[in-house]
């Protein structure tokens, strides 16, 4: 206790220090807290299914197509499901969007179709009412919603059981009522599930069951069983369902399974890990700062630490309290570093969009896990921090101290050793993560200014889906498109509209098709190349401002029953036709393989990812072939919410039932596309920032430190002819000589590194030499003005003055 | 080779007062001559060094060195005729403790632009005349006070000065090594170099040819 009350007298009668030491260090724990905390949020909490570690997605691939982790085809789900025994429940939703009505405005809410199990799969327990029963799963129009539908849209009505809702023009019943359901795996705004998972509006079930994925596919593995045996029990299955179904699309495709947590998060686990170090990298810099400040403060305190001693202190005692201050300087350190993270938590997910899987309506915070995690690492930092600098000084040599008074700060070699390791450790890892943040930082700069062959700006995007009992066909679908767009074109401020079947820059909501050239091998279809393909409406191309390179555009000729015609893109043209003309021939498209002629070529796009652009893009009219679903997109100067309320009125016109979901421009959606490297570009430029400051800081503050302690030495050396130039040169080559040694440390670390690295970069190389230059030149210039300064000072010691403190 | 015309060194104390350290000094030094400036301690002994020196540059009057007007030179000149003209011995030595002795040599001549042969060279007849070659990779801790103080005449004079300057250079010593140290400063004497030592020894100032009194910052007695 008395070791405490000096510790803390100690720390009030040095406020600069206290203060500097405080701060340094509650950046670097504030940091670590608050990335901790994400990765608690993200990857440490599990999501809120029972025993989720025993959940797998299943995944189809089609390799040959590169075509990866796609949805599960109905025929492959139902062999499956009467073949395996891995499993102790085998689920499924197909993820749909209902227009609901007759609760207020008609509108769209999202949701999925399921397997009557789907629930119980996952461990899903409803609140209220019950799970679904295996005799609704293929024809009851049953229905379960969320708590937050319950409350916010039947205002928590205690009888919701059996009440009826709207779905899509037809009356359903709600048997039960989940809890709100995970962000990460249901994505935003779910909130209705009802069977049918087999149905999908305006498709065929004979053409469903072509093998077309439509499924996400979950799976409960029995006790006991790992994932490795449940993915060594897959191909035997694969084989059986190829041996019974070869003519399916998916025959030849390969299943993989992916617990929850790694399908939910396994994409942000290596930009989590890349932070992780990056904040680690931040606080080893603090505490190295720390420590150096610590050691000569300890230093400077020899003469106390040898009266302590010789009046029977003993070493232990003399190190515990060093260890103590050390400590109550961690721990202030914390509690303010905890105060940062409760700030920087919540704004990191507004940073990355809607890139983060947390729900927008849960404020993200700090837990008491994460206090702890604090907690413990303050308490670490503070004895890791002291523990050198504590067993270097408490070497008292009793005798020297003493008789040198309160003077002597002079530091053993070894002590001046350990302080320009830390300094150069101090560079290291600052050029690692100023080199991080460079490549970062040109990598979104890239991305962000890829060409993506369309105009984002002044589109707007929203989704409509058309309830199948009033548009059963294309022919319906195409009277909608038709009546809606001349609506829409009559309306003040819209520059253009058209509609298409897209999702965009969302992989999983874009569609892929067969090609085959005719007058070539026609291989069959699960062997067959696929396009990304797009179904259009007219004024597609002029709205997204996509350039129609040769060929005419969709005219009001092509119409159902017409000769099939379809665009295709330029690079599309280039690797099916080579240097040929691909105006005038035809393609095979479909799994029913239609025969449709190429009208014309437009522009390559990248609108299911921005980095990386699709080989082949076929586009093929509204009126040949439509769906339920579709995205309305306007061009227009006005606003969103402007362009939203003239997109409900002439859907009002043209059928008030119909809802508009998610509207929204494409440059937020373009923006969101770009948001992990941006997250990633802020979070390690930030921590860049913060490590320049503080290794400058430290560099200044040692450097400072050797000129105070050799101003004697210089005054000889200035008495001995030194000039202002060789006092410069001799301050600033001694505080640069660790700096040089960390720059290559740092550069070695950062081509080790850069693996990990690599993987978050667009269009720039992890070794690029142009940005690791510049990233050392950066931080060999900060280090050289942190050396400059208190080297100019040594200039103006007076000989005198130094010669005779000396 | 010196003259000193009403040189004072002051310091303000409170507006429109000074303390005067030095007052009125007129001086003049021969070139060959050993020169004791003795005093009691404030008497502005070391400080009149430092003058001559060319490391203080507030004081006012007239100094003149081998023709040269210091007082109309700027500092960097002041410190440009110091390197080629001036070696200093002090009472606590000051070599720096991390350079052998050999380095300790070489450091002036280095501040002085000389190539490393020719530094080489120097440094080599240095060693040899002050008969430390055997010494030469040892640290100053490795060294007696004598040896040390040994050192420090050899780096004064290395740079062949015009003029040695010495403040208290036996004051850290025993007698035997002081007796050494200002045979050898008679030998240099001898040799040519004009020195100017501060003591408080009589013994050491009955080495040189002159003594100059200071009390209180006043010359107060010149003895021959």
């Amino acid at each position: 206790m008395n070791d405490l009350k000096f510790a803390l007298r100690q720390l009030r009668k040095s406020p600069a220090f206290t203060l500097i030491a405080v701060l340094t260090l509650a950046l670097g724990i504030g940091l670590n807290t608050a990335i901790f905390s994400l990765i608690n949020d993200l990857f440490l909490r599990g999501l809120p299914f029972k025993e989720p570690q025993r959940l797998v997605h299943m995944y189809s691939n089609a390799r040959e197509r590169n075509l990866l982790e796609l949805a599960i085809s109905v025929p492959r789900f139902e062999h499956y499901r009467d073949s395996q025994t891995i499993f102790d429940g085998f689920g499924a939703e197909n993820v749909s969007a209902f227009r609901l009505t007759g609760l207020g405005d008609a509108v769209q809410v999202l949701g999925g179709q399921v397997t009557s199990n789907y629930f119980d799969v996952l461990g899903v327990r409803p609140i209220r009412g019950r799970n679904f029963l295996p005799e609704e799963e293929k024809t009851a129009d049953v229905a379960m919603v969320t708590e937050n539908f319950w409350r916010k849209r039947l205002g928590g009505d205690p009888n919701a059981i059996g009440r009826g809702i709207t779905l899509n023009g037809m009356p359903h019943t709600i048997v039960g009522v989940l809890p709100n359901l995970p962000f990460s795996w249901v994505g935003p705004g779910a909130e209705v599930w009802t069977t049918k998972p087999f149905e999908i509006a305006g498709i065929s079930y004979e053409r469903i069951m072509r093998g077309s994925g439509v499924l996400r596919v979950v799976g409960r593995l029995k006790p006991g069983m790992t994932l490795e045996q449940a993915r060594a029990a897959l191909p035997p299955l694969e084989q059986s369902y190829r041996a019974r179904y070869p003519d399916k699309i998916d025959s030849s495709s390969v299943m993989t399974l992916k617990t929850l947590a790694e399908d939910t998060t396994g994409n942000l686990r290596p930009a989590f890990v890349i932070l992780l170090t990056a904040v680690g990298f931040v606080l080893l810099i603090a505490c190295s700062n720390v420590a150096n400040l610590l050691l000569v403060r300890f230093s400077g305190r020899r003469r106390e630490i040898a009266l302590r001693m010789a009046i029977g202190a003993s070493r232990r005692g003399v190190v515990r309290l060093f260890i103590f201050e050390s400590l109550l300087v961690s721990v202030i350190a914390g509690i303010a570093g905890a105060l940062l993270a409760w700030y920087v938590v919540p704004i990191v997910p507004k940073m990355a969009s809607n890139f983060l899987p947390f729900d927008p309506d849960t404020r993200v915070e700090l837990s008491l896990g994460v206090l702890g995690f604090t907690i413990v690492m303050s308490i670490l930092t503070g004895v890791v921090m002291a523990i050198y600098p504590a067993l270097q000084t408490s070497r008292a040599d009793l005798v020297g101290a003493l008789k040198e008074g309160g003077r002597g700060t002079s530091g053993s070699a070894q002590q001046l050793r350990f302080r320009k390791f830390l300094i150069g450790a101090q560079v290291a890892l600052s050029v690692t993560l100023l080199a991080g943040a460079a490549l970062l930082i040109t990598s979104f700069v890239r991305l962000s200014q890829q060409s993506i062959g369309y105009r984002a700006d002044n589109l707007w995007i929203g989704f409509v889906t058309l309830p199948q009992a009033r548009y059963p066909d294309d022919a319906s679908r195409e009277r909608f498109a038709e009546q809606t767009l001349a609506a829409l074109r009559n309306a003040p401020g819209i520059e253009s509209a058209t509609m298409c079947a897209d999702i965009p820059l969302i992989p999983a909501g874009s569609s892929n098709t067969l090609y085959a050239r005719p007058e070539s091998e026609i291989l069959p279809i699960d062997k067959r190349a696929a396009a990304a393909f797009h179904n259009v409406a007219p004024d597609y191309f002029k709205t997204w401002g996509i350039p129609l390179l040769a060929g005419r555009d969709f005219n009001e000729h092509d119409v159902a029953g017409g000769q099939n015609v379809i665009l295709i893109s330029q690079s599309g043209a280039k690797k099916i036709f080579g240097n040929e003309s691909p105006i005038g021939k035809t393609l095979l498209v479909g799994s029913d393989s239609t025969p449709a002629e190429i009208v014309g070529i437009v522009g390559d796009v990248r609108t299911r990812k921005i980095a990386e652009p699709d080989d082949v893009e076929l586009y093929r009219p509204w009126a040949q072939q439509s769906f339920s679903f579709l995205s309305i997109d306007v061009r227009s100067n006005l606003s969103v919410d402007a362009v939203t309320k003239l997109v409900r009125s002439a859907l009002a016109t043209v059928d008030p039932g119909l809802a508009v979901a998610l509207p929204q421009s494409m440059s937020a959606i373009v923006a969101q596309a770009v948001g992990q490297t941006r997250l990633m570009m802020w979070l390690l430029g930030i921590f860049a920032g913060v490590a320049l400051l503080l290794a400058s800081i430290g560099i200044y503050g040692a450097v400072a430190y050797t000129v105070e302690q050799r101003t004697g030495e210089i005054g000889v050396r200035m008495a001995l002819g030194a000039q202002t130039r060789d006092v410069l040169q001799l301050v600033v080559k001694q505080g640069m000589k660790p700096v040089l040694s960390g720059l290559a440390l740092g550069i070695i670390a950062t081509f080790a590194l850069g693996r990990l690295i690599a993987a978050q970069l667009y269009q720039v190389s992890a070794h690029d030499p142009v940005l690791l230059g510049g990233a050392t030149v950066l931080l060999a210039a900060t280090a050289l003005m942190a050396c400059l300064l208190p080297a100019r000072r040594a200039t103006h010691v007076n000989p005198i003055q130094a010669l005779r403190t000396e | 080779m010196i003259k000193l015309r009403n040189l004072e060194r002051r310091y303000p104390l409170a507006k429109e007062k000074f303390f005067y350290v030095l007052r009125d000094i007129n001086i003049d030094i021969q070139e060959g001559e050993f020169i004791s400036i003795m005093g009691p301690s404030g008497a502005g002994k070391s400080t009149l060094l430092h003058i001559l020196g060319m490391h203080d540059h507030g004081w006012r009057g007239e100094y003149f060195f081998r023709e040269t007007a210091v007082h109309h030179l700027k500092t960097k000149e002041r410190a440009t005729l110091r390197n080629e003209q001036i070696g200093f011995v002090f009472q606590q030595y000051h070599l720096l403790d991390d350079l052998t002795v050999y380095e300790n040599l070489d450091i002036p001549l280095s501040y002085r632009r000389y190539s490393k042969s020719e530094r080489a060279a120097l440094v080599a007849d240095t060693l040899d005349r002050f008969q430390i070659v055997g010494k030469k990779d040892l640290y100053p801790r490795q060294l007696s006070g004598g040896q040390q103080q040994l050192v420090g005449v050899a780096r004064a004079i290395i740079a062949e000065p015009k003029l040695l300057l010495a403040d208290e250079p036996t004051g850290n010593l025993h007698s035997g090594q002081g007796e050494e140290i200002m045979e050898l400063f008679r030998k240099l004497n001898d040799e040519g170099m004009t020195i100017i030592q501060v003591t408080h020894s009589e013994k050491n100032a009955s080495y040189g040819k002159r003594t100059i009194q200071l009390r209180d910052g006043w010359i107060t007695k010149r003895e021959q």
